[in-house]
């Protein structure tokens, strides 16, 4: 603890004399938690609440988000629309080139159970947890804007409560 | 000529081949035997007076006694439309191919197969066409069609 003691004759010879005391963890998850990158993945109507969302008005960009046309480029997938039997092998194979740490992000009725389509349909995938993991459920037939924003707030709360010694590959 | 003159064309012109279905529509719809599905299909196409040289779309339909397929026709060239009806029985359900006279009707005829398990006689690649490549369930717009994760609407 000899550092500690030491502190503030090292401090003074910072320009200005402030310092600043955390921890890498807690640097790593504010980092992670303000540049979430996501996919660019609409499937039916809730991509144009996604595209709105990420317009001017209600400006995704100020939580760091900014979309990517590609996988291997993204942390957060928001699966917007409808997904059927035939697309959800490519769903899969789509979250499979993402890099770790990845998150899903289920956005309207379809993606949760089926929404609509949950009676008398045989094409579409009654909730697409059955095909990969999700970290953050948005109910709406399509939601809001709002509500797309108040989902990616809680993800960056969960990001902000992780621990360096649980990463972990799947 | 107007939609009622086309209508009474049609029906002068193919007596006893096609038969006029009182909908109560605008637009006049016809009967077809199977059988005579390609020549009455190729004589509408040829026609001089209406040129109906367009599938708009085949339909399937399943009204719980027989099948049904309706070819919806359309003339570019006069901005006529018409439709006929080809009924097929559940111990029957064929049909010959119309890829001749459109050659459009190809992805028409595989999703009518796919989706009502129509057979289309003289088709050259009647394959799985919008469902899922392993697809094993038979054909699913059908209303005796089940499977386990169908989950049919409950009564209210």
């Amino acid at each position: 603890m000899g550092i500690i003691k030491k502190l503030p004759a090292y401090s003074e010879k910072v320009p200005g004399g402030g310092f600043v005391l955390t921890s890498v963890e807690a640097v790593l998850n504010q980092s992670r938690a303000r540049s979430i990158w996501y996919m660019l993945f609409g499937t039916a109507c809730c991509a144009i609440e996604l595209m709105c969302t990420g317009a001017s008005r209600y400006d995704f960009d100020r939580l760091g988000m900014i979309f990517r046309a590609t996988p291997r480029q993204s942390d957060l997938i928001i699966v917007a629309g409808t997904i059927t039997k035939k697309m959800a092998p490519r769903l899969r194979r789509l979250y499979d080139q993402m890099a770790e740490p990845r998150y899903v992000i289920a956005m309207g009725g379809c993606t949760i159970n089926g929404g609509p389509f949950y009676y008398d349909s045989y094409s579409v995938e009654k909730g697409i947890d059955h095909i990969i993991p999700v970290d953050i459920y948005i109910p709406g037939c399509p939601p809001r804007p709002e509500s797309l924003l108040e989902g990616c707030i809680h993800l960056q709360e969960k990001v902000k409560k992780e621990k360096l010694a649980e990463w972990q590959g799947e | 000529m107007t939609k009622d003159e086309l209508r009474d064309y049609i029906v002068g012109h193919f007596e006893g081949k096609l038969t006029l279905l009182d909908t109560g529509r605008g637009e006049p719809f016809f009967e077809v035997k199977p059988a005579d599905l390609v020549e009455i299909a190729r004589a509408l196409r040829d026609d001089e007076q209406l040129r109906f040289d367009f599938l708009c779309c085949i339909s399937g339909v399943d009204t719980g006694e027989r099948f049904e397929a309706v070819y919806s026709l359309a003339s570019t060239i006069n901005c006529y439309r018409v439709d006929i009806k080809v009924f097929l029985p559940y111990d029957a359900a064929e049909v010959d191919s119309v890829i001749d006279i459109w050659l459009g009707a190809n992805w028409f005829e595989r999703e009518v197969w796919e989706l009502y398990g129509i057979n289309i006689k003289n088709h050259p690649n009647l394959t799985r066409f919008l469902l899922p490549e392993d697809w094993d369930q038979g054909h699913p717009m059908r209303k005796d069609w089940d499977a386990p994760d169908f989950i049919r609407m409950p009564e209210l």
